[in-house]
């Protein structure tokens, strides 16, 4: 049994095309050798920044080629063809036999069983199996052209203790890899991984992303722990850091004490984003000084402490010098100076934007009865942050630092909140403000932005979306459905069309009540595919209600989407379904007007009069309820109609010879279908 | 190897000493003697305002087409936003890049600049030196090109590049580019904390008798006195003076007129009047100039 191992080793490759690297080539790896029966007992993947590697472990060093028949030419083929056939096989013409199939008469011959060397076999296709690797960028380099994440420099190979021998563009394999403890010019030859590992080890390179993560982690928790600091490690940098390094050496650092004082998220920002250093909280989770590194060297002469402790010092002197600059710049004074800060060309200035969000903030703040002043003075002053320094050198803090100088200048929590959260939710995982204030703020920015970029025509392409419009539109998405807001999207829409209409912009786009709505379709599509309801569960209930009621179309989906498959949603599918299938049937050659009543009068039996009572009673349930509809027991109610349903369908024929009969039982189903469409329009629904 | 891992246990026992300071001009000399060696035309700085060595032609124009090249000179960087009055211990509106172009990039172009850094002062083995995915594109050049920002320390000291593409035009062979931030550099090997206080000739005079005023005057004139309904009309001449040179094949002078717009962008963008929107309708405009002076230049190479 034979290990197979590959090392690639290249300048150093960004954290995140490593990953997926380590994941595809592996993968490209197993299906080669499933596909040619090649059976193996350990795969793995590891990587450093500068090696990518892959290990198979027990591989049988032969394969075994059962006999097999091939087809060659037709026998009227020209000389040609059989000559070609016979070299690419390497057969002679006494091998030969015809032989005739469905198609005509051809040559065949038998290819003895033979055994094949897997070292044979991979010195082949190793070349075409790293060509497959996807990489999400790649690059070429000198005057080769070869396409990989950064320049490959070497190609380490080994099957069975012995150095595989192939070409791959200007690269030869071999049986040695780059050491680049100096300067990536001395090089090292191993016969199997072992021997590769340990000496790795030896240099203290941790291979191994897993055990370089499973390090870093207990390090920084060692280290923090001893100084009785708090850490919360984001998952996203330990990866990043650990994709970063191949011989960590954690270092505990401080920056000075004095920039305490500025507003936290600006420190994790610098250290977190910026820096990509842990920061730490004291046992009252405030935010200290001290922040931990993850260095590749160590640290002999102590330069790499001071340097970085330099560095972030350096840069929050920055900081603190444009937040003590801006935090007292009067927010309220300064809205007149967004006039000459541009907002996009033919919506104005930014403070264009904010007059119309001033006044759509206003309704929006009636719809949710909240104070319209407040609302107001929200709208006036949340965007004068884009005029600071410090938004200027942190652009990721807009709205936060607009809070922070809100709070200090004394405006009310309210207010101040909702600035601080105006730009929320962003990413999926980002939080939806849940205060009045800040939800009439966000939606109001949002609304404006949306109704500019589309009424100017600067709608996001498939590819492209360079305002983020998916982004806000999806934000008011999730602040309406995820505050039970009802707000009637279109009146909005409106009503902001029409205030940039008062400012004298024109807004080209005639279609943009159509655009916008299908765009928030889309969104409100999305958002609840995500939740996992069923697609056609989604498609019934957006064209049932639309985007002027998101959260009846939401929360009537998930219902339905979490009932569908038990007896409640049997029950409503099936009966909607029987009574819609009598009724297309009809409705394809119309005989009747179907009007939405009935003739109790024509009713013949107690199966009419009880589907009538039983629809009387359905018909009193939805009148009954206004806004706080349950929406599992509007369901209930219908499945409870199953068995007044199907008695009716078993035992009644609608299809009475008398015309009148007939048409007031057709009336009686369309009174029925209508019923259930209370809940929604269940045609597009599959049953099962 | 052995003598090898001897000389490096001898290193670990030296005391602790500081990265070798380094005038400001003598780390400006020092590389280039270094670049000088290693092949490199060593040119002077382009005699128009850029916002970065990218932008001298010995880059843009040079990096495209077969031709082999490898050049390496200081271009002054100007970049009207950064400016602080003089105020800012690491901002200016004015500072120094020193760039090295080689065309084809070559193999062994991590360890050429890993060496340059020992002439500067700084050994690598003694530091901590990363190469940090930074994925570079100039909207204004139409160029795209993947790298790092070489870390040390922590400090980013230099980006590396390879460009794939340039004045929109697929680069063949690839380039390699260095850029060296050399007032970062010196800071950092002179232990310095103000970029104002950097010793510029080990005879006594600062950074700051150097360029003080100069930064409180740019800032001023950047941010506050441009005369921008002038410097708009300068944009369009100049806009139309491209075109017409480019109608004349001449792409040197169509060139220098492309980067004397760019930069009354730069003048408008730092005076606050370009919003989000214009500001792409400006990049695109600069970056059509600059593509078709690639292809105008390039037709002339052959």
């Amino acid at each position: 049994m034979s290990e197979f191992f590959l090392e690639l080793f290249s300048e150093e490759i960004p954290a995140n095309l490593q990953k997926n690297a380590r994941k595809n080539l592996l993968q490209n790896f197993k299906d080669f050798f499933r596909k040619k029966d090649i059976s193996f007992n350990k795969e793995i993947s590891f990587s450093t920044p500068n090696r990518l590697l892959i290990l198979f472990d027990s591989i049988k060093p032969e394969i075994s080629q059962k006999e097999e028949e091939i087809r060659g030419p037709k026998i009227d083929a020209p000389e040609k063809a059989l000559n070609g056939f016979l070299r690419s096989n390497n057969l002679e013409n006494k091998d030969l036999y015809k032989k005739e199939n469905e198609k005509g008469v051809f040559y065949f011959a038998k290819k003895p069983a033979k055994t094949i060397k897997v070292f044979d076999l991979l010195n082949e296709n190793i070349p075409l199996i790293l060509d497959k690797i996807l990489w999400k960028k790649s690059m070429k380099w000198g005057d080769f052209e070869l396409y990989w994440a950064r320049p490959l420099k070497s190609i380490l190979a080994i099957f069975n203790n012995k150095n595989l021998i192939f070409k791959y563009y200007h690269l030869q394999s071999s049986n040695f890899t780059i050491i680049d403890k100096d300067f990536e010019d001395r090089t090292k030859t191993f016969k199997n991984f072992k021997l590769y590992i340990d000496y790795f080890k030896k240099s203290k390179i941790i291979i191994d992303q897993n055990q370089r993560k499973k390090f870093i982690e207990t390090k920084l928790l060692k280290i923090s722990n001893k100084k009785n600091l708090l850490i919360e490690i984001n998952e996203k940098l330990l990866d990043e850091v650990t994709n970063l390094v191949n011989k960590p050496n954690i270092i505990l650092c401080k920056f000075d004490e004095k920039f305490l004082k500025i507003p936290k998220e600006v420190l994790i920002t610098t250290m977190q984003f910026h820096q990509k250093y842990f920061h730490t909280f004291d046992k009252k989770r405030n935010i200290t000084n001290n922040f931990l590194v993850v260095a590749n060297n160590k640290d002999n002469k102590g330069f790499i402490k001071i340097g970085n402790e330099r560095v972030v010092n350096a840069r929050l002197s920055d900081a603190q010098f444009f937040w003590e600059k801006d935090k007292s710049n009067n927010l309220v004074k300064q809205v007149s100076k967004l006039k000459s800060m541009n907002y996009f060309k033919g919506l104005g200035t930014y403070f264009d934007k904010v007059q119309r969000m001033r006044r759509l903030g206003g309704m929006i703040s009636d719809e949710l009865l909240i104070s319209k002043d407040k609302v107001e003075i929200s709208n006036t002053i949340c965007k004068v942050d884009l005029l600071s320094d410090i938004v200027g050198e942190f652009p990721e803090l807009q709205g936060i630092m607009g809070g922070y100088f809100a709070e200090f200048q004394g405006f009310d929590k309210d207010i101040s909140l909702a600035v601080r959260e105006h730009y929320l939710p962003i990413g999926t995982d980002s939080k939806t403000p849940k205060k009045p204030f800040s939800i009439a703020l966000a939606l109001t920015d949002k609304i404006d932005t949306l109704v500019g970029f589309f009424g100017i025509n600067q709608k996001p392409t498939s590819s492209k979306d360079p305002f983020a419009l998916r982004r806000s539109a999806l934000g008011v998405t999730r602040l309406l459905l995820e505050n039970n807001k009802e707000f009637k999207l279109k009146d909005l829409i409106n009503y902001s069309y029409n205030l940039y209409l008062e400012q004298g912009f024109e807004l080209s786009n005639k279609a943009i009540y159509k655009d916008l709505n299908n765009f928030f379709v889309e969104r409100l599509k999305n958002y609840m595919k995500e939740k996992d309801i069923r697609l056609d569960i989604i498609e019934a209930a957006i064209s049932s209600y639309g985007i002027d009621n998101m959260i009846k179309v939401y929360k009537k989906a998930l219902t339905l989407n979490k009932l569908i498959n038990k007896d409640i949603g049997l029950a409503v599918i099936s009966c909607y379904k029987r009574t819609s299938n009598i009724l297309d049937q009809e409705l394809k050659n119309p005989e009747f007007e179907l009007s939405n009543s009935t003739d109790p009068g024509l009713f013949k039996n107690d199966f009419e009069k009880n589907l009538y009572k039983k629809i009387h009673d359905l018909r009193k349930y939805f009148t009954s309820i206004s806004k706080d509809e349950n929406y599992e027991l509007s369901l209930k109610n219908l499945a409870e109609s199953k068995n007044t349903v199907f008695d009716f369908f078993d035992n009644v024929m609608v299809n009475d010879e008398d015309k009148a009969i007939k048409e007031n039982r057709l009336k009686l189903l369309q009174m029925l279908r209508k019923t259930y469409e209370n809940y929604l329009n269940f045609s597009s629904i599959e049953s099962l | 190897m052995v003598s090898k891992k001897k000389k490096i246990k001898k290193t670990k026992k030296k005391k602790i000493v500081k990265p070798k300071f380094q005038s400001f001009q003598d780390t400006i000399l020092n590389l280039q003697k270094y670049w000088s060696k290693q092949g490199c035309v060593i040119l002077q700085p382009y005699d128009i305002e850029v916002g970065a060595g990218t932008f001298h032609p010995a880059t843009t124009l040079r990096s495209l087409g077969p031709n082999s090249w490898k050049t390496a000179y200081v271009q002054p960087s100007r970049r009207p936003t950064d400016g602080r009055y003089g105020k800012n211990p690491n901002r200016l509106q004015h500072h120094y890049q020193f760039q090295v172009l080689i065309k084809p990039s070559p193999k062994n172009i991590k360890k050429l600049y890993l060496n340059s850094l020992r002439s500067i002062g700084i050994n690598h083995l003694d530091h901590d030196i990363r190469f940090v995915e930074d994925d570079w594109e100039s909207p204004t050049l139409g160029a795209v090109g993947l790298g790092w920002e070489v870390w040390c320390d922590g400090m980013e000291i230099t980006q590396f590049t390879y460009f794939q593409q340039m004045a929109g035009i697929e680069c063949k062979p690839v380039s390699v580019e260095l850029t060296y931030g050399l007032e970062r550099i010196c800071m950092f090997t002179q232990g310095k904390k103000n970029v104002f206080d950097l010793d510029w000739n080990n005879e006594g005079i600062k950074y700051r008798e150097v360029f003080h005023q100069a930064e409180k005057e740019f800032s001023a004139y950047n941010f506050e006195h441009a005369n921008t309904d002038n410097l708009f009309k300068i944009f369009g001449m100049l806009e139309n003076e491209t075109k017409s040179l480019l109608d004349k094949k001449l792409s040197l002078p169509a060139y220098d007129q492309c980067l004397k717009a760019s930069h009354v962008f730069n003048i408008l963008d730092a005076r606050g009047v370009i919003s989000v929107a214009q500001r792409s309708e400006y990049i695109s405009k600069i970056r059509e100039l600059t593509k078709s002076v690639g292809s105008v230049w390039l037709n002339s190479q052959s």
